[in-house]
């Protein structure tokens, strides 16, 4: 399954020189685009540094305050969107400091506690017939289309999502949420292509497993 | 054909280097979304694809992963609020110099 690339951008995208020369003139188609496509990811960038949505939205318009009036001072040393990215995570640590901790994604360690994807009550042991392979298989979701569009599995979903740990929760509403790619993902966060592959993993697993005891307990 | 490998629970090694002559069930779960992302190296990729010819539990569970991840992209959200109008304002005093 590839990352889905149609939702990104579907004009190719105008350069970085582009985009600031528009915004340097004041041009308003240009910042609302730009405003609009990269509304999601920075939402959900400032959410997990702040404690509601109404704040993380606040963060983002005065990170745009704070874009639009240093524009003519942004020297292209970096890319634009690294630079956007930089004065989010500023605003929003600014609220986050009033609030709560924010945790740099750098300083993440990522190999504690590994947890299975399924429990491995669901396997069979070492002494049964076939180790290692599915003692309790997954059943198939019947009709999995109309069935998961039902307004209790979307809530279900939701707030299987609420509970994940922070940092899967951001990637897997990047990658499978606003449809981000892996590239997108890791150099907008500074992760490497498999501890973006882990957090996805883990949270995109936990979330199946959600689904299957919703789903599972719908059917009895 | 005696697997003596134990079943892992969590993955021990992150290339996934399958010495054993297949995959297991519990093996494959947790290498499921380096397949999706096209991230196994080809011995293991073939040693999956095997797999999932002859188990058609873990096909089961490579759809259950495919529609958790449909549903999700069903969760995106409707379009971007409005700037604000201090935001317009701003943007808009770049082009009042005449």
């Amino acid at each position: 399954m590839q990352p889905d690339t149609a939702t990104a951008p579907v004009r190719p995208a105008a350069s970085d020189e582009q985009t600031v020369a528009a915004l340097r003139a004041g041009d308003e188609r240009t910042f609302r685009d730009l405003f609009a496509r990269s509304y999601p990811v920075m939402k959900r960038v400032a959410r997990t540094y702040v404690a509601s949505e109404a704040v993380a939205e606040e963060v983002v318009q005065e990170t745009w305050m704070a874009v639009v009036a240093g524009i003519e001072r942004f020297e292209g040393r970096s890319a634009l969107g690294t630079w956007m990215f930089s004065i989010l995570t500023n605003q929003a640590k600014t609220h986050s400091a009033r609030e709560k901790r924010a945790v740099p994604f750098s300083s993440v360690a990522l190999g504690n506690a590994e947890e299975p994807s399924v429990d491995p009550d669901r396997f069979q042991t070492d002494d049964e017939a076939w180790p290692g392979h599915w003692a309790t298989p997954p059943r198939p979701w019947q009709k999995p289309e109309r069935r998961l569009l039902s307004l209790e599995a979307r809530e279900r979903l939701k707030a299987a999502l609420a509970q994940l740990p922070e940092r899967q929760r951001l990637i897997v509403g990047l990658r499978d949420i606003d449809g981000r790619s892996a590239e997108e993902v890791c150099q907008l966060l500074g992760l490497s292509q498999e501890n973006q592959r882990v957090l996805l993993h883990r949270g995109r697993s936990r979330l199946r497993a959600a689904l299957e005891e919703y789903l599972d307990a719908a059917d009895t | 054909m005696d697997n003596s490998r134990p079943p892992h629970n969590g993955h021990q090694d992150r290339e996934f280097s399958v010495t054993a002559d297949e995959v297991t069930c519990q093996q494959f779960v947790e290498m499921v979304t380096d397949y999706f992302e096209g991230a196994l190296e080809p011995h293991t990729l073939s040693q999956v694809e095997e797999h999932l010819v002859m188990c058609d539990w873990c096909v089961t569970y490579v759809e259950q992963m495919q529609a958790t991840i449909a549903s999700l992209r069903e969760l995106s959200e409707p379009s971007a609020p409005e700037p604000t109008d201090s935001l317009l304002a701003a943007l808009r005093a770049k082009r009042g110099g005449t």
